[in-house]
């Protein structure tokens, strides 16, 4: 009941925001927030829920941002179709990457797609006649305007992009929320806490690895498409090891394993590093710190600490 | 009397020029990479920026109708990044609200920026950032002084094949728009010309050591070598190279000034290598005002003025003169019409080559000659200027987009 109504709550928020907003750069860094919530909550699939830290995060939203950019921009498909293709070509390079690296464990799973980042990054930059390497792709067009006859929304404009962003990601919660509950959502945790086990019990553990790897990296895919749509702009930059090892640390601060932990995550390493710009050269130090701490105090991130002094307080009230 | 005499000292103030002119402020915008690879280049720029801006407020800033403008700028730090040089830019237009953006040293930030920065009412001066795209993208209201890298890579590549150079060896950075374009440009002109590129050998953003890919170079024994990339690489690939024993002739594209340059290399190291580039700000090349430049720049930052400076500094006065020539500051269509017939300021230190009589053409890109430099005696020195068709180059502009 609670929860229902902390979902609307929250929703209904975050579509009366952009009502509420003057300034529209807070507009842009909400829309940036969402596409990393997106990119996040696919970490948080394989990495939260199944227990295999994957270091490819940014390759798979490279991958779905370059697969749509080119798609409308080369092959002539409207811009929604490609958004849509995105995350189909990205199951398919991760279905071929996820097959042999899900046959090995723990650190050497993580080295492996760290490994696959640095290929696909060496590709976008170096395939300069599908991607036009480091110079970048320019002028990718937004989705195509939708006429309601009364009005027409038009995607160039930043507040009607951001419900577009809010609309994805609602999508991708009810998705990922659909997935955790159901019996496959029940195998990953089995993987996560005992895989061995797992194993004994009968299950093919590969086949869940390989859907969660699959899933996971579609998430980025769209995430990585809804941000070439977005910018207009994209080059092989934003989608280094960097933004992997961002996907993961967004996981850690938001609360691994949880389905709200990504989307606070994902917010603050968007937000963070723009709040604390008023300290210029230091503000990298800052968040650097910022991070250490919040590991060191809050290891099982920020909303199970919430949660757990919410919790405590409502059962310090209830003991007479 | 007192009425009269009150009479006469209003109409007297009132037909003094200025008299009554409001001192205001001109806020404007600064992306620029202050940290990071790009800072070599982003650090100097604002540095430049600043010091134009000093001048022009310090002899009485901008004069528009009634009022004096003085420049205060909003500084943030792009890191030479696409995703933080959009923030910035966001930043800039919607909560700063700035009119006017000035830096831009590398090709990802400006890249990015050119990408949507034509919806903006805003103006963009770009200084040294070279992928072509920022000004074939055809915003109205982006205006760079740098030429593109393809512009000066046709005319390198002709030089060399001219210096009877038949077989080329290329060790060059893999992944910088401005370099990627020079080389390619470089490349088809000098076949052309009817050379032969025996390797393109490629190094990444963070490399330092080229050993493997020049020893590989050695091996294939080229006529000469070419090197391009970042001033700190370019300096590292000649040092091994001549650790290595290559004697060949070492041609590149880099930009940095001497004091980069034997940062890392030593003098001898560096001998008889020639940077072939746009004629950059060189005070031996570009006489009396530069030199004086150089002076004021040193007076206030203990340092040398390196090569890209002048770009940004230049823009500055672009800024001032079409502010007062429009005379107006708000409206942006046209300012930026002004802009487009400018021309060239007179404080402008670089030799700008007019494209039909203005200092832009239609895409907003303005154009200088290319010229060839040689390290001698410690130095970079003038050696000629390089044959340089700023009219045609700007007819191909108008038909590319990307």
């Amino acid at each position: 009941m609670w929860t229902r109504f902390a979902i609307v709550a929250v929703i209904a928020a975050a579509i009366v925001f952009p009502l509420f907003v003057t300034v529209n750069y807070f507009i842009h860094l909400a829309i940036l927030a969402m596409i990393f919530m997106i990119v996040a909550q696919g970490a948080n699939v394989i990495q939260g829920y199944t227990g295999y830290v994957s270091i490819a995060q940014g390759a798979f939203m490279g991958i779905g941002a370059y697969a749509s950019a080119l798609l409308s921009m080369r092959a002539g498909f409207p811009v929604w179709l490609s958004m849509l293709a995105a995350p189909i070509f990205t199951a398919v390079a991760a279905a071929i990457a996820g097959y042999p690296a899900l046959r090995i464990k723990g650190h050497y799973f993580a080295i492996m797609t760290l490994a696959m980042n640095m290929v696909v990054f060496t590709v976008l930059v170096n395939w300069v006649s599908l991607t036009q390497g480091e110079p970048g792709l320019p002028s990718i067009p937004s989705p195509e305007a939708i006429n309601l006859g009364f009005t027409e929304i038009a995607f160039e404009k930043r507040r009607a992009y951001y419900y577009l962003a809010l609309a994805a990601l609602v999508l991708v919660m009810w998705i990922v929320a659909a997935v955790v509950r159901s019996r496959v959502g029940r195998v990953l945790l089995a993987i996560r806490q005992n895989e061995p086990f797992a194993e004994a019990a009968g299950i093919a553990c590969w086949k869940y690895k390989l859907f969660a790897f699959i899933f996971s990296a579609s998430l980025a895919g769209f995430g990585g498409a809804i941000y070439a749509h977005y910018m207009g702009f994209i080059n092989p930059t934003p989608f280094s090891a960097d933004a992997s090892l961002n996907a993961i640390l967004a996981v850690i601060l938001g609360g691994s394993g949880t389905l709200t932990g990504p989307l606070v995550g994902g917010a603050l390493t968007v937000i963070l590093p723009e709040a604390l710009r008023v300290a210029e050269i230091y503000r990298l130090i800052a968040y650097g710190l910022l991070l250490i701490l919040v590991v060191i105090f809050l290891p099982r991130g920020l909303v199970p600490a919430v949660v757990d002094g919410v919790r405590s307080i409502s059962r310090r009230r209830k003991t007479p | 009397m007192k009425r009269l005499l009150g009479a006469v000292l209003s109409t007297a103030l009132i037909g003094t020029p200025g008299a009554f002119a409001a001192e205001k402020t001109l806020t404007i915008g600064y992306s620029d990479a202050l940290t990071g690879g790009g800072a070599v280049y982003g650090v100097p720029q604002k540095k430049a920026i600043d010091l134009a801006i000093e001048e022009i407020n310090g002899a009485g800033g901008i004069k528009v109708g009634a009022d004096n403008y003085k420049i205060k700028t909003i500084e943030y730090d792009d890191k030479a990044d696409s995703t933080e040089a959009t923030n910035v830019a966001r930043k800039l237009i919607d909560r700063d609200d700035v009119k006017f953006i000035l830096g831009y040293c590398c090709s990802a930030s400006g890249g990015a920026m050119a990408s949507f920065i034509g919806r903006e009412d805003v103006i963009v001066l770009v200084g040294t950032a070279g992928a072509r795209s920022i000004t074939s993208l055809g915003n109205k209201n982006v205006f760079r002084t740098r030429p593109p890298g393809d512009y000066t890579g046709a005319a390198a590549g002709k030089f060399i094949a001219q210096q009877g150079v038949k077989t080329l060896g290329i060790l060059a950075v893999r992944d910088v728009a401005l370099f990627t374009q020079y080389r390619d440009s470089l490349v088809k002109a000098f076949e052309e010309a009817g050379g032969k590129v025996v390797a393109i050998e490629t190094f990444g953003g963070q490399d330092r050591d080229m050993t493997a890919q020049l020893t590989k170079l050695r091996g294939l024994n080229p006529d000469a070598l070419f090197v391009s990339g970042y001033v700190e690489q370019v300096a590292f690939s000649h040092r091994q190279a001549s650790e290595l024993g290559i004697k060949t002739q070492r041609y590149g594209f880099s930009g940095g000034s001497a004091e980069q340059f034997t940062k890392v290399a030593t003098a001898e190291q560096m001998n008889g290598a020639w940077d072939l580039l746009a004629i950059e700000f060189n005070a031996d090349v570009l006489g009396p005002k530069a030199v004086a430049f150089v002076d004021r720049y040193k007076k206030k930052y203990n340092e040398n003025p390196t090569p890209n400076t002048a770009y940004a500094y230049d823009q500055v006065y672009v800024l001032r003169d079409a502010l007062q020539a429009a005379q107006t500051t708000t409206d942006m269509k046209k300012i930026q019409e002004t802009i487009r017939a400018l021309p060239i300021p007179k404080e402008a230190l670089l030799k700008y080559l007019p494209v039909n009589g203005r200092m832009f053409d239609d895409k907003g890109q303005a154009y200088i000659a290319n010229g060839a430099f040689q390290w001698k005696n410690g130095n970079w020195a003038f050696v000629k200027e390089l044959p340089s068709d700023a009219a045609a180059y700007s007819n191909f502009l108008k038909t590319i987009k990307d």
